[in-house]
């Protein structure tokens, strides 16, 4: 009875939360749809990858343009975008790093799946470790590692000061997390727009087709493989911004996980190599997880996108869209 | 589930008009030649120390051949001889004067450590050697077995709410509840597995990854049956009563927790054997290579690689129940994901599929930083950037098994496939 008084009272508050935290998962699922799609491989590692852009976040708000308190006007602006541009970029270097070293000597090879998923995971453990280990004290070899990161989580100073733009429904509708619907909303849809509608993004549907048909018909699979790693780590890295921005996470060598595996199950939700479906299925995860949080209390949140993990592969296991990958 | 083509993209070399090629294409072309010579130096120098080793290599093979004739006695006298060195490992710092940092290899809780580990990598090895599925949440059923042995005692109960409960006096019992955590980790792998291991293998891979995150969860949520985030204290040590026979099992460091461990590490050894050379050993050789055809030879896929996913589940609740039993306090946080990848790396190092490399592979994570303290920061770093080293170099491992390494280094398969299965009878 708990849990029905609490969702009907705080439906709204939790369908805007939901909505929120689910176009930054949309966000991250759609690096793990992409490459599944292209390679059939979970890229564990893509949660570093998210992970790494709540510090580049950190560095660029906080050492760059030295914020210490909200900021306002063309300087927020000019923050903004300073520290979402370097976000993006480097997540996506990072993402396409990871291809060629850890992934790429594996494809050349004919590895079995196995292979490449045990690969994955030795990279997202090295990657967090590596920042663990950044705290200035440790050493690899005769080279010492910066202080960038260290194994406490580092708070992101604010931006901007929440304020409420309306109401609706009887809830606060706040700036911060109109931005982040807006901004994610207008970049699923170029991004939808790029995979359907380039010639790269073409390629990318036919590689996730069939690689072997495409390479025939003249598709530069490495090309199409490095172009789908960089277009998911850009995602990732205005995730990880925007996640430094609502729930107001810190930047920590941690933080990529539990997002990670949520977005992966937001992927499967939607139909795993499905674009549309990565969006669709993160929002919807967004949503299922803060109602359900009000449901059985906050400490079983974590818990929840597990379950929808499972029971879409018992009942649905090819997605609410269709799964779209090349058997 | 096809594996992809290699797709080379590559073109050759043109060497008849320079000019035109573009700076890519002659980097290209570079790279290539020094490749080869590279190569061709490496085979050179290869051969020259074959050729040296030659009386020493041949001496060996011999040797080899003298024993598999007569496997039936001298397989369990080798057995026997390094069960015998590793029971009295404890003993070399008494009877021999060693280096300091072999005295920290051989001290008693830290054999203890090494050989749980074996134990874990073991039953690992099932799961992603011999069935070819991923296992990444292994420490759930670590967790779930530790958690049988804490409530199961009524551990739990003591020191509840403040006022102290009666103390656990279990002691005898604890074999029973080791046999007990047997069963409930099997069944919680049968509960994880029968979903999830019907549908795409990699699929798996999330899931258990989930799923360990959730035990975690549980243990730290659940307050009145686990004890939340404080944890589980005084779990009773093990004790053994029989008619004349009395052993007790002390604190932490006492050795008799290793001389238990071993015991256990060569019961599941000669188990592990026994499964791999029988039918459903068989089965899943077949899997792992190719699961239609399998499955249209009449093995049952799903029934095969739950048998194998609940056989690792067992192995790692055993451990979970010695473990709680010899720290005698439990809590959530021991049982991260870390440790699942940890215990992942030593069955990937020691090479996957091979029980020898299980051993080599859990000995070398958990004594390396064991022996050198300095570097146990980078335990984690140093181990998942040597998964990925071991993945593109050594698929096979440290100590491949012959058959598994044909699988996984993937160069004209067939043939090394069939001289595997010719070797290995």
């Amino acid at each position: 009875m708990d849990c029905l008084h609490n969702v009907a009272d705080q439906f709204w508050d939790q369908l805007r939360n939901g909505l929120t935290l689910g176009s930054i998962y949309a966000m991250i699922a759609l690096g793990y749809t992409m490459v599944y799609g292209v390679l059939q491989l979970i890229n564990f590692a893509h949660s570093e990858v998210f992970m790494v852009s709540t510090f580049t976040t950190l560095y660029a708000v906080r050492d760059w343009f030295n914020v210490t308190a909200p900021i306002t006007g063309g300087k927020l602006l000019m923050v903004m975008v300073g520290a979402l541009i370097p976000a993006m970029i480097i997540s996506g270097v990072l993402a396409v790093l990871l291809e060629r070293l850890a992934y790429r000597p594996l494809r050349r090879r004919g590895a079995p799946r196995l292979s490449f998923l045990i690969s994955a995971i030795g990279a997202s453990l090295f990657i967090q470790y590596l920042f663990v280990l950044m705290d200035g004290l440790h050493y690899i070899g005769p080279i010492k590692l910066p202080a960038i990161a260290g194994p406490n989580p580092q708070a992101v100073p604010e931006l901007f000061k929440t304020s409420t733009v309306f109401h609706l429904f009887g809830t606060d509708i706040t700036n911060k997390r109109i931005m982040i619907v807006v901004a994610a909303g207008v970049m699923l849809f170029i991004l939808d727009r790029f995979v359907r509608l380039t010639r790269l993004g073409r390629g990318i549907r036919a590689v996730a087709q069939d690689p072997e048909a495409a390479s025939m018909m003249g598709v530069n699979i490495d090309k199409v493989i490095v172009t789908t790693f960089f277009v998911g780590g850009i995602m990732a890295g205005a995730a990880g911004f925007f996640y430094t921005i609502v729930p107001g996470a810190p930047a920590f060598w941690f933080v990529g996980f539990l997002p990670g595996i949520k977005a992966f199950a937001a992927a499967v939700l939607g139909g795993i190599g499905n674009i549309r479906g990565a969006m669709l299925g993160g929002l919807l995860l967004g949503v299922v997880e803060t109602q359900s949080s009000a449901c059985f209390g906050t400490q079983w949140v974590n818990v929840t996108a597990f379950v929808v993990l499972v029971l879409v592969l018992l009942f649905k296991p090819t997605g609410i869209l269709g799964e779209q990958v090349a058997s | 589930m096809s594996d992809k083509p290699p797709v080379n993209q590559k073109q050759e070399p043109s060497s008849t008009r320079p000019q035109n090629q573009s700076l890519t294409r002659r980097y290209e072309a570079a790279r290539d030649r020094s490749k080869a010579t590279r190569s061709a130096a490496y085979a050179r120098f290869r051969k020259a120390v074959r050729k040296d080793l030659e009386p020493v290599t041949s001496r060996w093979r011999t040797f080899r051949g003298k024993i598999e004739d007569n496997r039936k006695w001298a397989y369990p006298l080798i057995g026997l001889i390094l069960i015998t060195i590793a029971a009295l490992l404890p003993f070399l710092g008494d009877w021999f004067s060693i280096p300091i940092w072999l005295q920290r290899a051989t001290n008693g809780s830290v054999l203890a450590r090494t050989a749980l580990f074996v134990l874990f990598a073991l039953g690992l090895n099932v799961v992603v050697g011999f069935a070819g599925l991923l296992d990444l949440g292994y420490v759930a059923f670590w967790a779930i077995g530790a958690y049988t042995a804490g409530i199961a005692t009524g551990a739990h109960a003591y020191l509840e709410g403040g006022s102290v409960g009666p103390e656990p006096t279990w002691h005898m019992w604890m074999w029973a509840i080791l046999l007990l955590a047997l069963v409930v980790a099997t069944l919680a792998g049968l509960l994880l597995g029968s979903p999830t291991l019907r549908l795409r293998g990699d699929y798996l891979a999330i899931v258990t990854l989930g799923f360990g995150e959730i035990i975690r969860i549980v243990a730290n949520n659940l307050d009145h049956v686990t004890g939340g985030p404080r944890g589980i204290r005084n779990i009773p040590h093990p004790e053994i009563h029989v008619g004349g026979l009395n052993v007790v099992w002390g604190t932490l460091i006492d050795t008799k927790y290793y001389w238990l461990l071993l015991g256990l590490v060569v019961l599941w050894i000669v188990a592990i054997r026994m499964l791999d050379n029988s039918r459903i050993g068989r089965a899943w050789v077949a899997i792992r290579e190719d699961e239609v055809a399998a499955a249209s030879m009449g093995v049952n896929i799903v029934r095969m690689k739950l048998a194998a996913f609940a056989i690792g589940a067992c192995t790692a609740g055993v451990g979970g129940v010695i473990y709680a039993e010899q720290i005698n306090f439990i809590s959530p946080p021991t049982f991260n994901i870390q440790q699942s990848i940890l215990i992942l790396a030593m069955v990937v190092i020691g090479g996957m599929g091979s029980i020898g490399g299980a051993i080599v592979g859990a000995s070398a994570v958990v004594l390396i930083p064991e022996v050198f303290k300095s570097l146990d920061d980078y335990r984690f770093f140093a181990f998942g950037f040597a998964i990925v080293l071991m993945m593109i170099f050594r698929p096979q491992g440290l100590l491949p098994s012959k058959r598994r390494k044909a699988e996984l280094v993937g160069a004209s398969q067939d043939q090394q496939l069939y001289e595997a299965a010719g070797g290995s009878g």
